[in-house]
C-alpha cells in the first residue's frame, strides 16, 4: 500500500498506474477510500430509494381520503415586511378542503413595525378563502425562534402543526400532500420540500438552488424510503400536534429543528413503526442568502450546529437502542463523519498534497477528482431531472452551471470546518442570531 | 330698578343621600334639599341642580315641563349627558356674579319679547326660550329607543301633555322662516311607504333581484392565458388549467386571479357588481336606495326673522298683521279655489284677444323689515296707515285678498282687463311715493300682475299662476 501510494506521488507514477493491469480500478480504490467507503453507499441509498420511490409514484392508484384535520401553521416572522403577505396568501391558497389556521407571529414586533404592517395589512377575505383563519400574534418583545414556534402552538388549535419561515412561499397543494401522511398515525412529523425562490439573484443561489434539489428534494426522497430522514426542516415541517406536546414542543438553542427530529427520532427504537415521511409533492420556496458572505454566515451557524447537537447537546441519545439501528447508522455516518468529520479529512487532505505533491500531480489528481464528482454530480441532476423534478423546465436551465457546482461545494466543505472549529473551540452555538444573547445565556449549557 | 334686584338662585342636591351642598361663593346660593321642595316652594329665579348624570335628566326633564321652569336658566354642578345637555344652559360658572350676570342679561330680554307679552302658547315659549339665550339652540339628541334615533327633547319637553308632531311642527317654524337650521349632523334614511327608519341594505342579483348570490372567483393561467371559473381548474387535490394541461401550482408565479364576478344562483346571472336593494324592516317595502326618503338631523336656532318677530310681535300680534287684517283677507284655500274659478269662467266665456276679464295682482313690501328697523314701530304704523289707505282706496267690494308668504298680499280683481290691471299698479306706486317718510327710508313695492286668460299659460291653475308670480315677486 505504501509502496502504491508513492508511486502515485509523482506523475509518471500516476500515468504508469494507470496504464497497468486494472491500474484504473487500483487507483481509483487507492484514492478515493471515503468516497468508496462513505458517499457511494450514501448516493446508493438515496438513489435506490427515489427509484423505489418512482417505482410506488407510477403504480399506485391515486387514494382519496376524507381526513381533513385542521392544521394551523405557524408562521415566525421577524425582518421580512412585505414578504409575509407572500407566505400567507400562498398559504390561503391552498387547495386543502379542510380548515387551515394561519398564525403569523411576528417576533420583536415592538421592532419590527414593518412586518407587522405587513401581516396586520393583509386581508383575509371571508368568502374567497372560507376554511381560512387568520389569527396573527405579535410578540412585542424579541425572544426568537423557539419562542414564537412555542407561542403560536400554545395558541394554536390544529391536529397539525406546521412551523414554517415567513419567506417561505408555498405550492397550493402542500398542505393537502402533507396531510395524507397524518393518516398513518406511526408517523409523527413530516418533512417538506424546500426549493429556492430567488434562484437567479446571483451566484450564491443559483449554487444553492443546486444544492437543494439534489440535498434536500432528491435525497430526502431516498433517505424517506428507508426510514432515515436526516432533519425535518425548520423553514418547512409538519408535525402532529401529540407529539409536539409530548415532548413539550421547542427547546431553545440554536439548530431546534434538527433538535426536535433527533428528539423524536428518539422514539423510533421503542417504536418500531413510527416513522418520518418527506413528501417531496409538498414545496416550498425559500429565499436563500444572495451573498457569498451571507452564504458563509449561514453554513457558519448551520454547521456548527451540528456539532454542538451531535456532539453535545445528543451525545447521549445518538444509539441503537433509542434510534433502532438504521436511523444510528445514518447518524453516525451520515451526520457525524460526512458533516463533522469529514470536512477535516478533505481540508487536511488537501493542504498535505499542496504541501507533499509538486504541482502537476496536483493538478493531474484534482482533474481526476473533480471528474468523478461532476460525473457523479451529472447522473443525480439527471436522474433528478427525470424521476423527482415537478418543474422540470425550469430545473433544466441550472445545467451549464452544473460545472461549477462541485467546485463550490468544495469551498463550502471546506469553509465547514472552519464552522465546526468555531463550535468547538469558541461554542459558537451560543452567539447564534436566532435568539437574543439574554435567551441563550439562561438556556442550559451542554 | 330691577337691575338691582338680586335674583333667588337655589341649589337642588338630587341625591339625598349624599347632599354635598354649594362648595363656591355659598353665601349665593339658597340649598334645596330635593327638587320636590323646590316644586312645592316660591319661583326660584335661577335653578342649579347638583348630582349624578342619571339623576340629572329626569330632573331637567321634570322642569322644563314645569310652567315656572320652562324657560328658567338651569345649571348643573356635576357631569351631564347630552339629553342633559340639550335641556339645561350648561355647567354652572365657577363665579356666582357670572349667574347673576346671565339672570340680569335673560331679565332684560324677557321683558323684550313679544313687546312685554310673557308667552301664553306652546309655539311662543320655544321661540321665547331661544329668545332669552342669544345662542341656544334646540339640540338632536340620538337615541336608539327611539323609533326616529333622533330627538329634540326641548321640544318634547316644552310642548309637555299636548303632544305635537316635532319634527313637523320645526319644519313648520323654519318655513315661516322664524327658525332656521345649523350644521348638519347625520342624514338618515326612511322608507318611502311607511316612513320607518329600520331598513336591512342587501346585495341582490341585478336581472331578478334574488338574494342568493355568489362570489365567483376566476383564475388566470399564466402558460396560455386562459381565463374561466376557478372550479374549472380543480383536479383532485391540485389545480390544473382545462386548457392546456399545465400545474398551476403557486399564486403568482403560475396563475393569478384577474376578477371575481359574482353568480346569481337563481337565475344564474353573472354580473360584475352586485345591486343594492332596501327592504323595510316594518312594512316589508322593497326600493332602491335613490328612492329612499333623506332626512337631514340638525340643530335649530332663531333666525334673523324670528328675533325681530319676537321684538316686535309674534303672528296675529305683529305690525304688520295688523294692518293687513283691515283688507278683505281670504284664508288660501279659499282664494286659491275663487282664482280657480275665476280662470276657468275666463278660459269658457273669455272675450276676444285684448280684453280680459279678469286680473290678479301681487305685491311685496320689498324692504319692511329694514324699514321697521330703522324708522322703528311708530313711524312704520304711520307709513303701513298711509299705505292701508290708499289700497282700500283701490280696492273694490268685490276684489279680494290674500296673505301669501311672509310680507306677500295678492289681490283678485274681477271684471278688470289689463289696461285696468296697469292703471291700478300706477295709482298704487304714486300713492306710495307721496306716503311721508320721516327717517328717509321709504317703503318699496314690487308689484306684479297678470291679466286673465290673455297672459294665462297652458294648463296652469291657481297654484301654478301664483308660483310663477311669485318668481317673479322676488
Amino acid at each position: 500500500m505504501e509502496l502504491a501510494l508513492d508511486s502515485v506521488l509523482d506523475l509518471s507514477g500516476l500515468i504508469q498506474q494507470l496504464q497497468s493491469e486494472n491500474g484504473a480500478m487500483r487507483l481509483f480504490l487507492l484514492l478515493f477510500p471515503f468516497f468508496i467507503l462513505v458517499e457511494l453507499p450514501l448516493i446508493l441509498v438515496v438513489l435506490l430509494g427515489v427509484l423505489r420511490w418512482k417505482l410506488r409514484e407510477l403504480t399506485l392508484p391515486p387514494k382519496h381520503s376524507l381526513y381533513r384535520p385542521r392544521v394551523s401553521c405557524v408562521i415566525t416572522c421577524y425582518s421580512e415586511g412585505l414578504d409575509v403577505q407572500r407566505t400567507l396568501l400562498s398559504l390561503c391558497e391552498q387547495t386543502y378542503p379542510g380548515e387551515i389556521e394561519l398564525i403569523p407571529v411576528v417576533d420583536g414586533a415592538a421592532v419590527n413595525q414593518r412586518t407587522l404592517e405587513a401581516v396586520r395589512a393583509f386581508h383575509l377575505d371571508p368568502e374567497l378563502y372560507p376554511r381560512r383563519r387568520l389569527r396573527p400574534i405579535a410578540k412585542w418583545k424579541r425572544g426568537g425562534r423557539v419562542s414564537s414556534l412555542n407561542a403560536g402552538l400554545s395558541m394554536s388549535s390544529g391536529r397539525i402543526i406546521m412551523a414554517l419561515d415567513g419567506d417561505t412561499s408555498f405550492d397550493n397543494t402542500m398542505v393537502s400532500a402533507v396531510v395524507r401522511h397524518f393518516e398513518d398515525p406511526n408517523v409523527p412529523a413530516v418533512a417538506g420540500c424546500l426549493r429556492v425562490r430567488n434562484t437567479w439573484t446571483s451566484f450564491a443561489t443559483t449554487i444553492q438552488a443546486i444544492e437543494y434539489l439534489l440535498s434536500i428534494q432528491m435525497a430526502k426522497i431516498g433517505l424517506s424510503e428507508w426510514n432515515v430522514v436526516n432533519n425535518v426542516s425548520g423553514a418547512f415541517g409538519a408535525f402532529r400536534r401529540s407529539i409536539l406536546e409530548q415532548i413539550g414542543g421547542w427547546d431553545t438553542h440554536s439548530a431546534e429543528d434538527l433538535d426536535l427530529t433527533l428528539r423524536i427520532k428518539s422514539y423510533f427504537g421503542r417504536h418500531r413503526r413510527m416513522r418520518i415521511p418527506f413528501e417531496p409533492r409538498a414545496i416550498g420556496h425559500t429565499d436563500a442568502p444572495s451573498t457569498i458572505l451571507g452564504l458563509l454566515q449561514q453554513r457558519l451557524r448551520w454547521d456548527g450546529d451540528l456539532l454542538f447537537l451531535y456532539a453535545r447537546k445528543h451525545s447521549g441519545s445518538i444509539s441503537p437502542e433509542l434510534m433502532g439501528w438504521p436511523n444510528f447508522i445514518m447518524t453516525v455516518v451520515g451526520g457525524l463523519f460526512v458533516q463533522v468529520i469529514l470536512p477535516f479529512i478533505i481540508v487536511g487532505y488537501t493542504a498535505v498534497s499542496m504541501i507533499v505533491l509538486p504541482w502537476p500531480t496536483l493538478v493531474a489528481l484534482a482533474v481526476l477528482v473533480y471528474t468523478l464528482y461532476f460525473l457523479v454530480l451529472l447522473l443525480q441532476f439527471l436522474l433528478m431531472l427525470l424521476l423527482v423534478s415537478e418543474r422540470p423546465g425550469q430545473d433544466v436551465r441550472l445545467l451549464p452551471v452544473l460545472p461549477l457546482f462541485p467546485l463550490a461545494m468544495f469551498l463550502i466543505r471546506c469553509w465547514s470546518a472552519v464552522a465546526i472549529l468555531n463550535e468547538l473551540l469558541r461554542r459558537g452555538h451560543e452567539e447564534s442570531g436566532m435568539a437574543p444573547w439574554w435567551v441563550l445565556k439562561s438556556a442550559t449549557r451542554f | 330698578m330691577q337691575s338691582l334686584k338680586v335674583p333667588r338662585i337655589v341649589w337642588v342636591s338630587l341625591s339625598p343621600a349624599q347632599p354635598t351642598g354649594p362648595k363656591a361663593a355659598a353665601a349665593a346660593y339658597e340649598p334645596i334639599g330635593s327638587l320636590s321642595a323646590l316644586l312645592q316652594g316660591p319661583r326660584a329665579d335661577v335653578v342649579v341642580l347638583d348630582g349624578s348624570s342619571e339623576l340629572l335628566t329626569p330632573a331637567l326633564l321634570q322642569l322644563r315641563r314645569h310652567p315656572d321652569y320652562g324657560l328658567s336658566l338651569i345649571f348643573f354642578s356635576g357631569s351631564a349627558d347630552r339629553l342633559a345637555e340639550a335641556l339645561a344652559d350648561g355647567p354652572l360658572p365657577a363665579e356666582s356674579s357670572a349667574v347673576i350676570a346671565a339672570w340680569r342679561h335673560w331679565q332684560e330680554r324677557l321683558g323684550l319679547f313679544n313687546r312685554g307679552r310673557l308667552p301664553d302658547r306652546f309655539d311662543h315659549s320655544l321661540l321665547c326660550w331661544l329668545w332669552l339665550r342669544p345662542a341656544g339652540l334646540i339640540q338632536p339628541v340620538c337615541d336608539p329607543s327611539n323609533s326616529n334615533f333622533y330627538h329634540y327633547p326641548l321640544v318634547e319637553a316644552l310642548a309637555g301633555e299636548g303632544s305635537i308632531n316635532v319634527n313637523s311642527w320645526l319644519q313648520q317654524k323654519r318655513q315661516e322662516n322664524l327658525l332656521e337650521a345649523g350644521d348638519l349632523l347625520d342624514r338618515l334614511r326612511h322608507c318611502t311607504a311607511c316612513d320607518s327608519n329600520r331598513l336591512n341594505y342587501v346585495d341582490v342579483c341585478p336581472e331578478c333581484h334574488g338574494l342568493d348570490i355568489v362570489r365567483q372567483p376566476s383564475l388566470h393561467c399564466f402558460v396560455c392565458g386562459h381565463v374561466a371559473p376557478q372550479q374549472d381548474f380543480l383536479r383532485g387535490d391540485g389545480l390544473i388549467c382545462p386548457n392546456c394541461l399545465s400545474h398551476m401550482r403557486h399564486i403568482g408565479s403560475d396563475y393569478d386571479r384577474p376578477l371575481e364576478n359574482y353568480r346569481c344562483r337563481s337565475c344564474n346571472a353573472f354580473f360584475e357588481d352586485a345591486e343594492v336593494d332596501v327592504c323595510c324592516i316594518e312594512c316589508g317595502q322593497r326600493q332602491s336606495p335613490d328612492e329612499l326618503r333623506v332626512r337631514e338631523i340638525r340643530p335649530f336656532r332663531l333666525s334673523e326673522t324670528g328675533q325681530l318677530s319676537c321684538r316686535q310681535g309674534l303672528g296675529e300680534d305683529s305690525v304688520a298683521s295688523q294692518y293687513f287684517r283691515q283688507l278683505k283677507l281670504m284664508a288660501q284655500p279659499g282664494f286659491l279655489a275663487a282664482l280657480d274659478w275665476q280662470i276657468a269662467i275666463t278660459r269658457r266665456y273669455g272675450k276676444p284677444r285684448g280684453t280680459s276679464v279678469c286680473s290678479v295682482l301681487g305685491m311685496r313690501f320689498d324692504n319692511f323689515k329694514l324699514v321697521l328697523n330703522e324708522l322703528g314701530e311708530p313711524g312704520t304704523i304711520a307709513m303701513l296707515d298711509s299705505l292701508m289707505e290708499r289700497l282700500q282706496q283701490v280696492i273694490r267690494e268685490t276684489d279680494r285678498c290674500m296673505r301669501g308668504r311672509e310680507d306677500v298680499l295678492w289681490i283678485l280683481l274681477p271684471e278688470t282687463p289689463a289696461a285696468g290691471l296697469d292703471i291700478l299698479q300706477e295709482r298704487l306706486l304714486t300713492g306710495l311715493e307721496s306716503i311721508e317718510s320721516s327717517g328717509g327710508q321709504k317703503l318699496q313695492l314690487r308689484i306684479v300682475g297678470c291679466g286673465l286668460p290673455d297672459q294665462l299659460e297652458k294648463n296652469e291653475d291657481a297654484p301654478l299662476l301664483l308660483a310663477r308670480l311669485m318668481g317673479e315677486l322676488f
